[in-house]
């Protein structure tokens, strides 16, 4: 018995092995008679969509899924989420898949896509809220609880009363969030929630998804193009490319690993010329500002600035880290070749 | 006791999606009150139609216009309870095409349920009175006898004929996900549907009399039948009792028609689109 009751703890929340999806498309050939072949003929592409990937989310975690358009984040999701069937390998969910028991594993689901909209067009966003509240049996209490959680770190009560059509973006998707945790899920996607959104409403959806996170120890998988978020949100990402996971570790392990150099900016007293250094390049000059690239495996940035003061009067310093776009370039690129 | 819990949360969420529809339909009230109009109108020129045909020609192929008025009527009570509860129906490969059937696999109730439960057709409802009335009318016009029995007929005839209509309109959604147009498909549909129940299958050639009876069998949502309650031996003779024929091959269609839809599906899904 103590024994299960461990095992139980240490299941990881999703586990996905071996993860493939095939899509068949289908080719179209050029003007009028390559419509004709087309009819007659259709020619199809075999596209692997997600191409054999596995990992696992503990619980509480905060997940990012990126890559370029296409990479397979939202076909994972989905195989995540039950909507499609993987081509092989297996996706579980506490333990059960998705495919196999639906109604249990989505019962325990929230799900918000940017791109659609899971509430009544034309009623007041409460009503969308009292349907949830029947379909996913929560009772009045939890409800109730859910509700003023989401008015604290949504204000949702200001929104409630008002038909759908008539919110704007922000407030619609501040809706679907809200209608997303009515049944308290524990786990929490959003494939790009964040598109289209301004910049305050893109801090609310982070905020939301901080706070739920942490108050409700919602585990969240997230797939975004704003890298902000990521940066913000994701202890782990999940980089993706052609169906592939091309990294899955925390953000700075990332960055090191990817770009090792790093940018050192001094200010100068007086202009001089000689600022060589062995281990280090001068990419740019404005001035009496320098900006000097080294590797950080051949030098420290204290070795390399105690080496320049020997000979430069330096009246400040300042070491640029990369950015994350620029990380996820290299990455991207990294792949491509 | 779970079956009783499982039937509770549906009513639960049934009855709140009745709500939901009501309130949206209220939202538009000028398109309540067109369809209010229109579909009595359309029931009651059809009528008028076939009396012009009568008066035209004395008869059509042997069926008298209360005959016809009978037989139709038996459609229309089939086509309202349709139009009430399955109207999405028309909209099947739209809401495929466009991610409507993902949203329902992401709640935890059957999607068939969820399918039907969201949008019922309250205008529907209205227009149940003039299939009722038209069909009250030619009743008593044919002399039709209000035994236990024959109550029992018509009734397992609507719901086969309701069976086939919607797996009629099943097919041509999912063939729908291939030619990636919904709205031709079903219009074809509906065309098919309204000739195929106007008049006797009777007036047509051979070829689509074999067609309609075997192969696509909307001659059984009121021509067979029509034919076993008015004693007439039309159209392909096929033993036993005719009206029995219809709920059977209702119930068969709809299986054959629940396959291929999630044949479409699984297909659409591979394509990824």
């Amino acid at each position: 018995m103590k024994a299960q009751a461990r095992e139980v703890i240490l299941m990881p929340l999703i586990e996905a092995e071996n993860l493939v999806k095939v899509f068949k498309v289908a080719k179209r050939k050029q003007g009028l008679t390559g419509a004709v072949i087309n009819l007659f003929h259709p020619e199809y592409m075999i596209i692997r969509a997600v191409d054999g990937i596995s990992f696992t989310i503990d619980k509480g975690e905060i997940v990012g899924f990126i890559g370029p358009n296409g990479a397979g984040k939202s076909t994972t999701i989905k195989m995540m989420c039950g909507i499609l069937n993987p081509t092989s390998g297996w996706v579980k969910i506490n333990g059960l898949s998705p495919q196999k028991n639906r109604k249990a594993v989505v019962s325990k689901l929230g799900v918000v896509f940017g791109q659609r909209t899971q509430l009544y067009w034309d009623l007041r966003l409460g009503e969308s809220f009292e349907l949830a509240k029947r379909i996913y049996k929560v009772d009045n209490e939890v409800y109730n609880m859910n509700l003023k959680a989401m008015d604290d770190i949504l204000k949702i009560g200001e929104l409630i009363d008002i038909p759908v059509r008539q919110l704007s973006l922000g407030q619609r998707m501040r809706g679907e969030l809200a209608m997303a945790m009515i049944h308290s899920p524990s786990v929490l996607f959003l494939d790009e929630p964040s598109i289209g959104l301004d910049a305050e409403a893109k801090y609310a959806v982070r905020e939301f998804i901080k706070s739920i996170n942490e108050k409700m120890g919602t585990t969240v998988i997230l797939t975004t193009h704003d890298l902000n978020e990521v940066e913000q949100l994701c202890r782990r990402l999940i980089v993706l490319n052609k169906g592939r996971i091309i990294e899955d570790a925390s953000l700075s392990v990332i960055t090191d690993k990817i770009i090792s150099r790093r940018i050192l900016i001094i200010d100068l007293d007086e202009d001089v010329n000689d600022i060589d250094h062995p281990a280090a390049q001068v990419v740019k000059k404005e001035g009496l500002r320098v900006w000097m690239q080294f590797q950080r495996s051949k030098i420290t940035a204290a070795q390399l600035v105690s080496d320049l003061s020997r000979k430069l009067k330096i009246r400040d310093i300042s070491i640029q880290e990369p950015d994350i776009e620029e990380v996820i370039r290299e990455v991207y690129k990294g792949t491509a070749q | 006791m779970r079956a009783l819990a499982l039937i509770r949360h549906y009513c639960s969420v049934a009855i709140c999606c009745a709500r939901l529809t009501i309130q949206e339909q209220l939202e538009y009230p000028f398109l309540a009150i067109c369809w209010f109009f229109i579909i009595p109108i359309e029931y009651l020129t059809s009528v008028g139609l076939l009396k012009v045909i009568i008066n035209t020609f004395n008869n059509l192929e042997g069926w008298s216009f209360p005959q016809l008025t009978f037989a139709y009527s038996l459609a229309l009570l089939s086509r309202g309870v349709v139009d009430v509860f399955f109207i999405q129906l028309l909209y099947l490969g739209d809401m495929v095409l466009y991610g409507e059937l993902d949203r329902m696999m992401l709640r935890p109730l059957s999607v068939f349920f969820q399918f039907t439960a969201q949008n019922i057709n309250f205008i529907g409802l209205v227009n149940m009175i003039p299939a009722i009335v038209i069909f009250l009318y030619s009743c008593k016009e044919v002399s039709f006898l209000w035994t236990a029995a024959n109550i029992a007929k018509i009734i397992l005839t609507v719901i086969g004929g309701v069976l086939i209509r919607i797996s009629f309109f099943m097919i041509i959604g999912t063939v729908c996900f291939w030619t990636k147009s919904n709205n031709q498909g079903v219009e074809l549909g509906i065309k098919l549907l309204e000739r195929s129940t106007m008049y006797p299958l009777s007036i047509y050639p051979f070829f689509i009399q074999f067609i309609l009876t075997f192969i696509l069998p909307l001659g059984f949502i009121c021509f067979y039948p029509s034919c076993e309650f008015l004693n007439k031996n039309d159209g392909f003779v096929i033993p036993l009792g005719l009206s029995i024929w219809t709920p059977a091959i209702g119930v068969l269609l709809f299986y054959i028609a629940q396959r291929f839809l999630k044949y479409g599906l699984k297909h659409y899904e591979s394509t990824g689109s």
